[in-house]
């Protein structure tokens, strides 16, 4: 979904290390809040083992809609395993897949940040859809929509700050061009939205217990 | 009121859905079919990849070098060995809350 689609050079040495930086101090309070504070039990890390699988497999996986696009399940990272062990998720799947050559290395770190804005804000609309509403679907579902709109955000705004190398266009054409990606990219937001719903409200009726703690419903 | 408090819960569902389809739908009118990278090269305006024979210039290139790939590959497995190999895992250290 909102994953930045671009070769490596596309943008400076500079920004591609700045992302990469900022990433990389996201991850490392990530584990600094694991190793103090939140440490996950063994059936949080077998969740978190099985959705990471899970969205490398759907990174890879190309839908023929639109032209083609592809799933994250970045929202569902955050439902079921909450913010702070998502931002090591999104990081090893980012990584696997500039690995087999989807996304460039340079681009990592921004699509790690794309991603963790994804995981954050389908955890938290997920916690507060429960204020508005009992349903478990529609919980995911509109977290789903949030998150990917946030992320398509991110990308965005990570696009326009770094630049693009060799294009002659103006911030404002890139941003118009951007914003018609982002609106087709939400499209697709609609199939995820769907998929991370029934997957949701699934382990909500059949294993309710994997919703509780953090990144769950009690 | 839990079947109310359900029901809000998927109207808001839909109508979310109903507005994104709409706006999904005229952008794609606008663009038409592409693949990912076309489309994204597309939007900030590089060439298509199947069109991208030139360089740009001004930056560096990791993709479709199989050396560099090695070596960034190369480079995280020995990041990764050293963390494993010589961080304190969890459970292990100062604070050990193994739970039951």
């Amino acid at each position: 979904m909102a994953h930045i689609h671009l070769e490596d050079g596309s943008f400076t040495l500079f920004f591609a290390v700045a992302w990469w930086v900022v990433a990389l101090a996201l991850i490392g309070i990530a584990i600094w809040l694991l190793r103090s504070r939140y440490k996950p039990d063994d059936k949080k890390i077998i969740i978190a083992a099985f959705v990471t699988a899970a969205a490398f497999a759907i990174f890879q996986v190309q839908i023929p809609i639109a032209g083609g696009v592809h799933l994250n399940l970045t929202p569902l990272i955050g439902i079921l395993t909450g913010p702070i062990i998502g931002t090591l998720i999104v990081f090893i799947v980012n990584v696997l897949s500039a690995a087999i050559g989807h996304g460039g290395w340079g681009l990592v770190g921004a699509n790690v940040l794309v991603n963790f804005s994804e995981v954050l804000v389908g955890y938290l609309t997920f916690h507060g859809m429960k204020r508005i509403t009992t349903d478990l679907f529609s919980q995911a579902g509109v977290a789903t929509f949030a998150g990917l709109f946030v992320g398509n955000i991110v990308m965005i705004a990570i696009i326009l700050i770094s630049g693009i190398q060799g294009v002659h266009q103006t911030q404002s054409q890139i941003l118009a061009g951007l914003s018609l990606l982002a609106a087709v990219n939400m499209g697709v937001a609609i199939i995820e939205a769907f998929i991370t719903g029934f997957i949701v409200a699934y382990i909500g009726k059949v294993r309710p217990d994997i919703l509780s703690g953090e990144g769950g419903r009690k | 009121m839990i079947a109310l408090k359900e029901k809000k819960g998927i109207v808001l569902f839909c109508l979310i859905l109903i507005i994104i389809a709409i706006i999904s739908l005229a952008a794609f009118r606008m663009t038409g079919p592409m693949g990912i990278e076309d489309r994204y090269s597309t939007a900030v305006g590089l060439p298509a990849t199947g069109d991208a024979g030139e360089s740009t210039g001004s930056g560096f290139s990791i993709e479709g070098n199989p050396v560099l790939y090695v070596i960034v590959l190369a480079v995280l497995l020995a990041v990764g060995f050293i963390a494993y190999r010589y961080l304190p895992k969890p459970g292990e250290g100062p604070e050990t809350g193994k739970k039951e």
